[in-house]
């Protein structure tokens, strides 16, 4: 089963490995683990039954880590590389945005939120993600889009990135599709080589890119 | 023919690469296939998870007709898996009505919707535009849609369920991120008995409790001894009711060390005590089965006294008939002995056992009255079986 979850028990502070799995994984299975390191305290906590609890070693003096290992439900090969790189950190990227989103704005203003990335399941998955995050904080979220015309849309397509997010904020407020108490919240990458998203704010026609 | 017989071994390897893209194609279907079949468990729990927070804390004041607007899966997977748990989430929901979430139906909610107006044309899906919906007399009832999004990140499967509200608005007015890592085993809840993750790691912290280090086992055995080969003299066999305490040298009780005592009694034939020691070694994996009997072999040492008629069998000679019938009340015959055992056990979760073993007596060598059960290595005069209740 490749989702197996595997433990690995190290003794601290010395070379040995008392119980080692990883050993029987091949390179390439090895490599597609997310292992975090834990206290046996904690290992013992949150792996009853294969994790024993501190013993005697403990008492005298030794103080055993713990390696918990997690194979990755997806092969590095199954998804686009930037795709994959975007979705396995999808949490603590648009978190992190979101947080800085939100430190930055009124706290009764109604938030749109919008993704735009080349393809357009991540896209999906990654404006999900922000107004998930911002509803569960407490903001008013709106699952609405703000969508200009098409003969916008057209001006807006031909020029470049920079320019284009602050042409279309400044397009929204003036043709009303966001209103003074409302704001837009764009996620994006700038560059089609990144894997780091970006962020930017729309309030009250004016963008800005947040830190 | 040389030349035919090359041809014959060349043509199915380019028959073989002639049919290598497909096989890579099949190969990639198999594996996402394997991948969906690990992630709906885990998928399908934290769909439990969800509607077990929406019955402690529900979305609505009172039972909202809602409609599952979206149910999107990881990026790379097949709609199958969608299918799948559109299904779970709708069975969740039936029986939880807790959550004050009623489905309805709503196959316009869901469908591409083309809208003309003076701000121009607006193409979108049926959920994203209820004005025009409204407009097209589109009526399911609906006040509230629910999105589920499911995406991988890393060894983590993560949900992020929202309802919006129906109207121009759209407001977000419920969202819940719930995430899971493979390292934790599908909780695999009954669909009308939700329990929360809290609830489910003490019912499994118990069952790990049931399988403490320290165990007390209650056996009662049977101890028959062989017939001696020129002896008319046969040996009664002995009742025993043990107790003792068993230690487990690990959780899996892969290697257990047992202390037992024993008493034995049958009217006017003996009266015997015994103290046995054993060793025992799972040859049935590495760690006890919650599911499957466990085997076990041991081996043992411990040593027994008997007083009474049934003595009368571990002497030299075989006893009389006079020597039989007229035992003096005080000076019954006694015996003391050592004894050494193997055998095999069956357990069942750590509850029940049944075990069969072979004793050899050391001291029990020049006696006519008995005789061998096995001989390897050593003599096994006596044969036992037991049943064993552990506390």
């Amino acid at each position: 089963m490749r989702t197996a979850g595997v433990i690995m028990v190290l003794l601290g502070g010395s070379c040995a490995g008392v119980f080692d799995p990883i050993l029987f994984q091949s390179k390439t299975e090895r490599r597609n683990m997310d292992c975090l390191r834990l206290s046996q305290e904690e290992g013992a906590e949150r792996y009853p039954g294969q994790i024993p609890p501190k013993g005697g070693r403990a008492l005298a003096g030794f103080q055993p880590d713990v390696m918990a290992c997690s194979t990755r439900y997806l092969q590095p090969a199954d998804r686009n590389a930037r795709d994959e790189a975007i979705l396995s950190t999808l949490s603590l990227q648009v978190t992190e945005l979101v947080e800085s989103a939100g430190a930055l704005a009124p706290r009764s203003a109604r938030w749109h939120v919008d993704a735009f990335y080349p393809s357009l399941a991540v896209a999906q998955k990654i404006a999900v993600t922000a107004r998930t995050t911002l509803a569960e904080r407490g903001f008013s979220v709106s699952d609405r889009v703000p969508t200009l015309a098409a003969g916008d849309v057209a001006v807006l397509a031909s020029l470049p990135p920079s320019e284009a997010y602050r042409t279309a904020c400044a397009r929204s407020f003036e043709t009303k599709v966001l209103g003074p108490d409302e704001l837009f919240l764009g996620l994006m990458i700038v560059d089609a080589r990144e894997t780091r998203l970006h962020a930017g704010l729309c309030e009250g026609g004016v963008w800005r890119w947040l830190p | 023919m040389r030349a035919l017989a090359f041809l014959c071994v060349l043509a199915p390897l380019a028959a073989l690469a002639d049919e290598q893209p497909d096989l890579a194609e099949r190969q990639a279907e198999l594996l996402r296939a394997e991948i969906a079949n690990q992630i709906q468990l885990q998928a399908a729990e934290l769909l439990d998870e969800l509607v077990l927070g929406w019955t402690k804390e529900p979305p609505f004041e009172t039972a909202s007709p809602t409609v599952l607007a979206g149910l999107s899966v990881p990026v790379s997977l097949g709609t199958g898996l969608e299918a799948y748990l559109e299904n779970h989430f709708a069975g969740l929901v039936v029986k939880n009505p807790g959550a004050r979430v009623q489905l309805v139906h709503c196959p316009a909610c869901s469908a591409w919707v083309v809208h003309s107006g003076a701000k121009g044309t607006v193409v979108s899906r049926g959920f994203d535009d209820p004005e025009a919906l409204a407009q097209a007399g589109v009526t399911s009832g609906a006040k509230h849609a629910v999105f589920l999004d499911f995406e991988t990140e890393g060894a983590s499967l993560v949900l992020r369920a929202r309802i919006t509200t129906l109207d121009a608005s759209l407001k977000i007015v419920a969202a819940k991120t719930l995430t899971t890592s493979t390292a934790v085993p599908a909780l695999l809840r009954d669909n009308e008995r939700l329990k929360s993750v809290a609830e489910t790691r003490k019912e499994y912290l118990e069952v790990l409790g049931g399988r403490g280090l320290l165990v007390f086992p209650v056996r009662v055995a049977v101890r028959t001894f062989a017939p001696g080969f020129n002896s008319t003299a046969i040996s009664t066999p002995f009742l025993w009711v043990m107790g003792g305490a068993e230690a487990a040298f690990s959780q899996g009780r892969a290697w257990t060390a047992s202390l037992n005592l024993g008493f034995t009694w049958l009217p006017s034939a003996h009266v015997g005590v015994m103290a046995q020691g054993r060793v025992s070694r799972l040859l049935t994996g590495s760690s006890t089965s919650l599911t499957w009997p466990d085997l076990y072999l041991f081996v043992g040492g411990g040593v027994f006294f008997v007083q009474g008629r049934s003595a009368l069998i571990f002497r030299e000679s075989t006893p009389t008939i006079d020597e039989i019938l007229n035992i003096n009340q005080n000076n019954e015959p006694r015996t003391t002995l050592g004894m050494f055992t193997t055998g095999l056990e069956l357990r069942v979760k750590n509850r029940i056992g049944i075990g069969a073993y072979l004793e050899t007596y050391p001291s029990v060598t020049n006696t006519d009255n008995i005789g061998t059960y096995l001989q390897l290595i050593f003599n096994f005069q006596s044969f036992g079986v037991e049943v064993s209740f552990c506390f």
